[in-house]
């Protein structure tokens, strides 16, 4: 029962989604469904909120390695809580509010930093990594450099064909590639959606 | 160790100190560098200027902090086409952590500089959780969705909102967007079924996934990256942040092709001895 109810679901409300999709007069139907779903998917992140508090509470309690980043997270999750719903809201959301005065001086430059730590990596890796070892490394090698001159000013200034044939990259050999590559993810998730409704793929359950 | 090796094997301290500074010092020497306007980005500009004044632009925030660099100088920048234009800005959000930017983007542009009211002339309905079913929701009927904006106000007392109801009263859509839910969702299911006219501001890495939407239609321009949002600002003839990073990026990217160059000499000088 544990198995089957659970797969009755899928196999119940995929069947449904699929088939009301071309059945009009089903259309308020399939829209109370994606109503539920709304409704589901809020309470999704409430969820997510309690487990992710519950799972670093344990680390604390265990004394797991690296404790203490789990001690962080717990107290800037409880002071934006406070913040959020304490007698300021619903203003909190207004700029000024101590809710986002902590977003725009504590949070937004930590995103920020994190992000920006991706150019000194990848900076780092080029050097090391990025080798014309074969013909097909070559042509990459180059229409990188190609790239990466035409996405910036300086690179019209040193040669002014440098965005026009980046356009051309960007616009026919990119796509070329990508347009391939979304085709196949896109054959792929079909198969799978299929085999989830069927219940021949299972692994979500365990 | 000979001078080669000494180079092959460079501590990546000294490359991360060259990144560092060749993104901080051309941050305070005046470099004026061209900027010049790509096809997908002037067809953007081109749309927005076709729009008759009162028009509706649904701004789509889906990003967050991370992406900000690169995303958020194109916001204003749009932002003050529309604004100057007097279109009405509906602005939305399906990042929680993003919504605070668009607010601040619609703080500084639409009451700062064009003493726009709140509620008449735009609107924001900050974080909407579901991603595409949310959006399918939309087209439909914006006011199911959107009961009350960002700070509890009823959207049947927003002005703004009394002749909006669907996709169909919406004339531009655009997603500054850098990952999932964002452009993707917009594209395949909003647009796939109430079809209107749809742009999107994608962060550098994110852009070429969407040159394929570009050649069928479905997006009508593309903002790609920080140099995407100072070709923005060149064509709105005011140098803001984007085109100040400009020099930050231009130095960065010359550095990593200087070491990609010599990476490749010492590989094949190290090649040729074997």
């Amino acid at each position: 029962m544990k198995r089957q109810l659970p797969l009755a679901i899928i196999f119940t409300m995929g069947v449904f989604t699929l088939v009301t999709n071309f059945i009009p007069p089903a259309a308020d139907l399939n829209q109370m469904f994606r109503n539920w779903y709304m409704g589901i998917i809020t309470f999704f992140t409430f969820l997510g909120t309690i487990n992710l508090a519950r799972l670093n509470a344990e680390r604390v309690k265990d004394r797991t390695s690296d404790w203490y980043y789990s001690v962080i997270l717990l107290v800037a999750l409880a002071t934006q809580l406070f913040l959020g719903f304490y007698k300021w809201s619903p203003d909190a959301l207004r700029e000024g509010s101590p809710f986002m005065y902590v977003y725009f001086n504590l949070q937004f430059p930590l995103e920020s930093t994190m992000y920006s730590l991706l150019a000194f990596f990848m900076t780092s890796a080029s050097f090391r990594a990025f080798r014309a070892r074969n013909t097909e490394a070559l042509v990459l090698l180059l229409a990188a450099v190609v790239v990466m001159l035409g996405r910036v000013p300086i690179g019209s200034s040193i040669w002014h064909g440098f965005p026009d044939v980046t356009e051309w990259i960007m616009s026919y050999p990119n796509l070329a590639a990508k347009r391939g590559i979304m085709i196949g993810i896109d054959l792929g998730l079909i198969s799978m959606s299929l085999r989830m409704i069927l219940g021949i793929e299972r692994s979500y359950m365990q | 160790m000979s001078a080669l090796d000494k180079i092959s094997n460079l501590d990546r301290r000294i490359i991360f100190l060259g990144v560092a500074l060749a993104v901080i010092i051309p941050q305070f020497i005046l470099v004026r560098l061209p900027v010049d306007v790509s096809e997908p980005v002037q067809k953007v500009y081109d749309l927005i200027e076709t729009l008759q004044p009162g028009s509706v632009v649904m701004i789509s925030i889906d990003y967050d902090p991370s992406g900000a660099p690169e995303l958020y100088p194109a916001m204003l920048a749009v932002m003050r086409q529309c604004f100057a234009r007097n279109l009405r800005v509906v602005a939305i959000g399906m990042w929680a952590t993003g919504v605070p930017l668009g607010q601040r983007a619609l703080n500084a542009v639409a009451v700062a500089e064009f003493k726009k009211e709140y509620g008449k002339d735009f609107v924001n309905f900050g974080f909407r959780p579901g991603g595409a079913v949310m959006l399918v929701n939309l087209g439909r009927n914006i006011h199911d969705v959107c009961r009350q904006d960002a700070y509890g106000t009823p959207v049947d007392d927003l002005p703004i909102m009394k002749d909006v109801r669907s996709a169909k009263d919406i004339s531009f859509v655009i997603t500054f967007s850098m990952g999932d839910p964002g452009s993707d969702q917009w594209i395949q299911y909003y647009h796939a079924r109430y079809r209107g006219n749809l742009a999107t501001a994608q962060t550098a890495i994110g852009a070429p996934k969407y040159y394929q939407y570009l050649q069928t239609g479905q997006l009508i321009g593309l903002i790609g990256g920080m140099k995407g949002a100072a070709e923005y600002e060149r064509l709105m003839k005011r140098p803001d942040l984007a085109t100040k990073g400009m020099g930050s990026q231009s130095i960065a990217h010359l550095l990593i092709i200087v070491l990609i160059a010599i990476g490749n000499v010492l590989y094949w000088i190290e090649k040729r001895k074997k």
